[in-house]
């Protein structure tokens, strides 16, 4: 099979600090990979600089065969959509005039808002359930919102690969499952190559096909995430003892922490 | 109101503004080409050059204040115009005089001195990403010390005529006869706004952040490159012909980032047009208020500014508190 994503010997290295080192792994057109491990382990780095908002130090990074080194970032955009790790920094504008933002990769300085933009803004909208708050500004929106909107501004690029940065860390349980549930209809009905990170380990492994652990930048487990929840990884990955049950509905295996030290 | 109605009325009162002004305070004389005179050479060129300088501030400070995601970040603020005040004291000092195509040696120190102050801004500000918009003001706060200084040593060791030149013209003041200023000016002011214009779609996505700029797309090194550049020259042009008039860069794009939003398709035209009339309005008060003695426009711009920047800064600690 054609790889869709790839990515070889990836190595991130910074003044005095080496982030991450010797990452691969590919990715068929629809994959859904989640990048789980815990704080610190070069996670965000590993989207950053898929976005090319991190420089690589050494490997390759090919989407469709094509390096994404010889990409300029403005066509990179019509490849890849980026959603951030939800920040404090205040967005001072209005929902609509942010996610039509998401349209920057495909203007020039004078084009004008096209028939095709707009098609692209409203699809966004409509898939992501944006349109209640479209007339609001960004700062009195809800976590939960702000999330919708983050990920619509992302889709208006209309990309083939999308990466998410914790999109459910600080939203309640309910929120939780909204969200989870949009990225899964992006990837089974869209056809949108998701690449999420998450701190989510039951989500992990029950929604996204493959998983890879990364630990201290390093690549700890890279596997189908049916698989995860058997192998000794999975302790080791948090230094965390974990227990397993079944959810009483879905009869999928569910990994709790152990309580015993 | 809807944007458009606001920039219709700001354009309006602009245009109010440019016609009336050269006829407010007494012209004392009943010679018909004497009163002609005066207006056309002193008047009208005066309030030219306080709209071009007025809008080039503004967008300079409006440019910074995306650029750094914050509203205290301008030009003065972050030492570049005391970079600028540094270059053309110095060439004053020296008793240089030249010019290089038209351009004249006082602004092409003034530019020098901006470049390297935005320098060592910059500097900064790429020393560590996540970089407090804190710690980027104070060390502005010690640019500009640090510049203040070297101008204060330089009026020291200078004869008393180039010691009050420097003074004077450190005061910030738009008191020119004729219109060769202008010309020096407008083309770098120009340049300027233009490049501001070309990339209003960058600003807005710079002020969201560099990760969601790069991640929609913007090549931000370059962006920020072309925007310290042009942002240099300009203040630099302004700072040599006027000195150093203080907060028009701070008060402009805040007050109509109030009325218009935040996205620069609007707040662009808007804050040059509100800069440009301010800075008549200050100006006709410097000459209006005590006259016929004159008070220097950057005190009266400085005095409105100060308490300005106390509000800013007391309402976003509220906010952030």
């Amino acid at each position: 099979m054609i790889p869709f994503f790839s990515i070889d010997n990836l190595g991130v290295t910074t003044a005095n600090k080496t982030l991450l080192s010797d990452i691969r792994f590919t990715m068929t057109q629809g994959d859904y990979l989640c990048v789980i491990g815990p704080n610190g382990a070069g996670k965000s780095t590993l989207l950053k600089t898929i976005m090319s908002i991190v420089p690589a130090s050494s490997g390759t990074l090919k989407l469709n065969q094509i390096p994404l080194s010889q990409l300029k970032q403005k066509s990179l955009a019509q490849h890849i959509s980026y959603v951030p790790q939800a920040h404090g920094h205040t967005l001072f504008f209005k929902v609509n005039e942010f996610i039509k933002m998401g349209r920057y990769p495909y203007h020039s300085a004078f084009s004008d808002w096209s028939q095709t933009d707009q098609q692209a803004f409203e699809r966004a909208v409509d898939i992501t359930g944006s349109t209640p708050f479209l007339e609001r500004r960004m700062q009195t929106l809800s976590g939960g919102e702000i999330q919708r909107v983050m990920i619509a501004a992302a889709l208006c690029q209309q990309t083939p690969l999308l990466l998410l940065d914790e999109p459910t860390s600080f939203l309640d349980p309910h929120h939780q499952v909204e969200v989870h549930d949009l990225i899964l209809q992006l990837n089974q009905q869209h056809n949108i190559s998701v690449i999420e990170v998450s701190h989510d380990l039951n989500h992990a492994c029950q929604h996204s096909q493959h998983i890879l652990a990364l630990k201290h930048g390093k690549t700890l487990w890279y596997g189908n995430s049916a698989e995860f929840m058997d192998t000794q990884e999975l302790h080791q990955l948090y230094d965390q003892q974990f227990v397993f049950t079944t959810h009483p509905q879905s009869g999928a295996k569910v990994a709790l922490t152990s309580e015993i030290k | 109101m809807s944007r458009k109605s606001h920039l219709i009325l700001i354009t309006l009162t602009t245009l109010i503004i440019l016609v009336v002004s050269p006829s407010i305070g007494h012209i004392h004389t009943d010679n018909a080409e004497l009163y002609n005179h005066i207006l056309m050479q002193i008047r009208l060129p005066r309030v030219l050059l306080a709209f071009i300088a007025g809008a080039g501030l503004a967008v300079c400070g409006m440019v910074f204040q995306a650029m750094f995601h914050n509203p205290l970040a301008t030009p003065f603020t972050l030492g570049v115009a005391s970079g600028a005040s540094l270059g053309a004291a110095s060439y004053v000092f020296l008793g240089l005089s030249f010019s290089i195509l038209g351009i004249d040696g006082s602004s092409l120190a003034a530019f020098s001195g901006a470049l390297i102050a935005i320098t060592i801004v910059f500097g900064i500000s790429r020393f560590r990403s996540g970089f407090s918009p804190e710690t980027l003001l104070l060390s502005g706060v010690a640019i500009n010390f640090f510049f203040s200084s070297l101008i204060l040593f330089i009026q020291y060791l200078s004869n008393i005529s180039d010691s009050f030149r420097i003074l004077r013209w450190l005061m910030g003041g738009i008191n020119i006869v004729g219109y060769h200023d202008i010309m020096q000016l407008l083309p770098f002011v120009s340049v300027c706004i233009v490049t501001i214009l070309w990339l209003r779609r960058e600003l807005n996505l710079l002020m969201a952040g560099d990760d969601i700029a790069l991640s929609r797309g913007v090549a931000v090194k370059q962006v920020r490159y072309i925007l310290f550049f042009v942002t240099s020259l300009c203040v630099g042009a302004i700072v040599a012909v006027c000195g150093p008039i203080g907060f028009i860069g701070m008060m402009v794009p805040h007050i109509c980032r109030l009325l218009i939003g935040s996205d620069h398709r609007w707040l662009t035209p808007a804050t040059l047009l509100f800069g440009g009339s301010f800075l008549i309005i200050c100006d006709t008060l410097a000459r209006t208020i005590i006259a016929p003695a004159e008070i220097p426009v950057g005190v009266i711009t400085t005095l409105l500014g100060g308490p300005f920047f106390l509000w800013l800064l007391l309402k976003s600690r509220l906010n952030t508190a």
